[in-house]
């Protein structure tokens, strides 16, 4: 990475969240670099989900503060919309709309947030479709993809935005065995590319192969941060290992 | 996920045996209704009801334009009715989705348009209203108590089908940085209608029906009308039967309008189960 500035395109500092009595974010502060691929790892509710999506304030948080690129994202209003616009999410049920065309999914935020001609909007949705391979289904409904096809129309309808940071909440999980890799390989493309990402995932050798630092969650806190192959190899913390290990038992 | 009738949920299909007792009793039902038929058919030629002079009149070219212009103002009246309902059933619903004090506002008005009987608020127009000093003609003393009786159920549709967009689309809208309201009027409401079409129509059946209640106030809709020619022609049997024919038809067509919608629906707007499988699976 060659990343000299010194203001983090994600910070979070001491979130704090509670569902009723149970403690999901607990004091986390984090901050992900220019450029950087920082992927999120741990048991099922940990709080990996949570932790992604208070992000772009699609969950509420009881304390703390969080920035992008150094501006505070604040909790409601224009100045959130705008900043949500520059953050590109990517769910794992892929949430395409299901009343248009995918090639009206991907221009809709262009036109009517960016304000783009809709000429110049299409123009730019097929390159996308094209890029993530897609470009045949455009003129279809969502409901006449495949899981793998929507997924990355998704992320075609992300990236039309031009964020500064991506975030996926478990891409991959909602997919068939056969379509995970050409999601993941969108992925790993985009990662190359030098896009900062967040990604949770439970596909470990993506994770080691795209990765910058692997960060372990467990019980709502950052239990681990480390670089993927000391994490894979030899993770510092013995709720890593017991979680590597419950993974290679299965 | 498969969206079948509401049928295929509630009964399991029947077996050999069950079907065969289902031809037995249809068979006997329709014996029964016939007989019933029959017997209807004998007393109404024994009162002279076939007599000619009831019927004759029909052959008049007259007698139909009357009807028809009735018919024309409940069309009338039940479109605009149904119209304004469906506008303030907006309102209301998203009333319903707004703080404390509009909710509970909006959570009485449904409840109160929902149960009092249409009658009661035709009534309020005809009775109450002009003593205000404002006096709307016959065709509005109808029209609005039924779409003002209509509203709040229009207004309980819609928000279900609000409430059955997954939460998903409206936080991918956001996600894009789309604002509440664009949100909302872009990808959550269209949704929501094409879901709830099919009771939008059969509400508006209810306010085609509600119309018949015209001859309180003396609108010249069809009941009214069928009315005066029942006086002019002293038949009242023969002309309910014609009348209820045509509301039947009326009605007929807009249900079979509502289940082609509905099956088109199905065919396009169902895959978002589909997209959910692997969210639902997590929990
Ligand atoms: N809306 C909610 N109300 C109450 N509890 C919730 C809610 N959403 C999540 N939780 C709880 O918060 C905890 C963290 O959930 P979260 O979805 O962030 O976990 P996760 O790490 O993403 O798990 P998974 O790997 O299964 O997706 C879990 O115990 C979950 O049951
Ligand atoms: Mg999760």
């Amino acid at each position: 990475m060659d990343n000299h500035s010194s203001v983090p395109m994600i910070e979070l500092r001491h979130v704090n969240k509670h569902y009723g009595d149970l403690h999901v974010l607990r004091d986390i502060s984090l901050s992900v670099r220019k450029g950087e691929v920082v992927v999120i790892i741990g048991p099922s509710g940990s709080g990996k989900s949570t932790l992604c999506r208070s992000i772009n304030r699609l969950e509420t948080i009881d304390s703390g503060e969080i920035f992008l690129e150094g501006e505070p994202i604040p909790r409601e209003g224009k100045k959130l919309a705008e900043l949500r616009g520059q953050i590109g999410m990517v769910f794992q049920s892929f949430n395409l709309f299901a009343h248009m065309s995918v090639l009206d999914n991907i221009t809709l935020a262009p036109v009517d947030v960016l304000r783009k001609g809709r000429k110049e909007a299409r123009e730019e949705a097929l390159q996308l479709l094209e890029r993530v391979g897609v470009r045949d289904q455009a003129d279809k409904v969502p409901a006449q993809l495949s899981g793998g096809q929507q997924q990355r129309a998704a992320i075609a309808r992300s990236l039309a935005m031009h964020p500064k940071v991506m975030l996926f909440d478990e891409p991959t999980s909602a997919l068939d065995p056969e379509m995970i890799q050409e999601v993941l390989n969108v992925i790993a493309e985009l990662a190359k590319e030098g896009m900062t990402m967040l990604i949770v995932t439970h596909e470990m050798n993506f994770a080691r192969r795209v990765a910058d630092r692997v960060i372990f969650m467990d019980g709502g806190q950052i239990v681990e941060e480390n670089t993927p192959d000391r994490f894979f190899s030899d993770p510092e913390s013995q709720r890593a290992r017991d979680f590597l290990h419950s993974l290679h038992a299965e | 996920m498969k969206t079948g009738n509401i049928r295929d949920f509630l009964y399991e299909p029947p077996g050999p045996r069950t079907q065969k007792r289902i031809r037995i009793i249809t068979g006997i039902a329709l014996l029964g209704l016939l007989a019933l038929l029959g017997l209807i058919v004998r007393q109404f030629s024994v009162t002279g009801q076939f007599d000619t002079k009831y019927w004759s009149f029909f052959t008049k070219w007259t007698t139909w334009r009357f009807l028809g212009q009735g018919l024309l103002t409940t069309l009338e009246a039940a479109l605009t009715g149904s119209a304004i309902s469906f506008t303030l059933g907006f309102l209301l619903m998203r009333g319903k989705f707004q703080g404390k004090t509009v909710r509970g506002i909006s959570a009485f008005l449904i409840e109160f348009t929902r149960g009092v009987p249409t009658l009661l608020f035709i009534y309020f127009f005809f009775l109450v209203v002009p003593k205000t000093g404002w006096k709307p003609s016959a065709f509005w003393k109808i029209t609005l108590p039924c779409a003002i009786s209509a509203c709040g159920v229009v207004a309980e549709a819609l928000r279900s089908g609000v409430n059955a967009v997954p939460g998903g689309q409206r936080e991918a809208a956001l996600s894009l940085g789309l604002s509440e309201r664009r949100t909302f009027y872009r990808i959550v409401f269209p949704q929501a209608f094409r879901y709830v079409i099919p009771s939008l129509i059969a509400e508006l059946v209810i306010v085609l029906k509600d119309t018949t209640f015209a001859y309180v106030v003396s609108c010249a809709e069809l009941m009214q009308n069928a009315k005066v020619l029942i006086s002019n022609y002293d038949a009242m049997l023969s002309i309910y039967l014609v009348v209820a024919v045509i509301y039947i038809l009326i009605n007929y067509l807009l249900n079979t309008l509502s289940e082609r919608i509905a099956g088109s629906q199905r065919r396009s707007v169902q895959m978002i189960p589909e997209a959910n499988k692997g969210v639902a699976a997590h929990g």
